[in-house]
């Protein structure tokens, strides 16, 4: 069976040596992958595994990300899929092309009756009171952070926040060269919003721009 | 919330990238045999406990479990 890791550019350089890698080509598109006799398994450490080899690889080329989990039975189904996908597939490498993924996350204070909640029946009035003033404070961090975040980004997406007191998660995509200034702004707008905290990890590869 | 470790904090991100990012060659992923959005959610409902598992160095093999 076969694991694929990310699409990429044929001619590229050399695979790194963290995996025993392969790619397969097909005209100008390969995708790189490995052997594997099991089904992927969703662990931290394999994640953390399959992460490692697609940043490997970022080092050297531009990419785009496969979904973990992708398998396929043998190399003709690889080229198989690289010929149905082909101009899908171009079209979203070019759009990464010289950009990685920064990840924003930002969280907000809660209020006094949030923090209480666990130990509180709460009314409805309530309940729609904290979700009018959540409301409002992610409203203020979209402005605060995503907006001036967006202005320096090639694109920007968003996710659904679910941890508690998160108010927004965010993902931008940022050309290589930009890199430290996104840093910058983002370690500014942490200094001029005390209320705020911004939680920044990167550069991962582009996984929220890979569809287009 | 209590403060989340360095580490936890890039496991969120990494779970939402690689289960829920990327190429999606459709029809063609197999993630040990379970439905990949199902593995997802499992693994997200896991985050909160993520501390304490990984201060003892295991996760839970969600893959086999689901």
């Amino acid at each position: 069976m076969i694991e694929l890791y990310a699409i990429t550019s044929h001619p590229g350089p050399p695979l790194p040596d963290v995996a025993p890698l392969r790619e397969i080509e097909r005209d100008r598109l390969s995708a790189v992958i490995a052997h594997i006799d099991e089904e992927p398994v969703a662990t931290a450490d394999r994640l953390w595994h399959h992460e490692r080899v697609v940043e490997a690889l970022m080092q050297s080329r531009n990419l785009l990300p496969v979904r973990y989990g992708t398998c396929l039975p043998d190399e003709d189904a690889v080229a198989g899929a690289l010929d149905r996908r082909r101009e899908e597939l171009i079209t979203a490498l070019e759009f990464v092309r010289g950009a990685v993924e920064v990840s924003v996350r930002v969280f907000g204070q809660g209020s006094e009756d949030q923090r209480d909640a666990s130990d509180r029946n709460r009314s409805g009035a309530d309940y729609l009171r904290e979700k009018a003033r959540r409301g409002h404070e992610r409203a203020r961090a979209v402005s605060a952070v995503h907006e001036p975040l967006r202005a320096l980004a090639r694109a920007d997406a968003e996710r659904p926040a679910t941890l508690d007191r998160e108010l927004l998660r965010s993902a931008f995509l940022v050309d290589r060269p930009r890199v430290a200034t996104f840093s910058r702004l983002v370690a500014a707008l942490q200094a001029s919003h005390p209320g705020l905290q911004l939680l920044c990890t990167g550069p991962w590869p582009p996984y929220s721009f890979a569809q287009r | 919330m209590t403060a989340l470790a360095e580490q936890d904090v890039a496991l969120i991100d990494l779970l939402d990238r690689l289960l829920g990012g990327g190429v999606v060659i459709f029809g063609d992923i197999t993630l040990a045999a379970a439905d990949v959005d199902l593995v997802y959610v499992g693994l997200r409902a896991l985050v909160a406990s993520v501390a304490t598992a990984t201060e003892k160095g295991v996760l839970p093999e969600l893959g086999s479990a689901l």
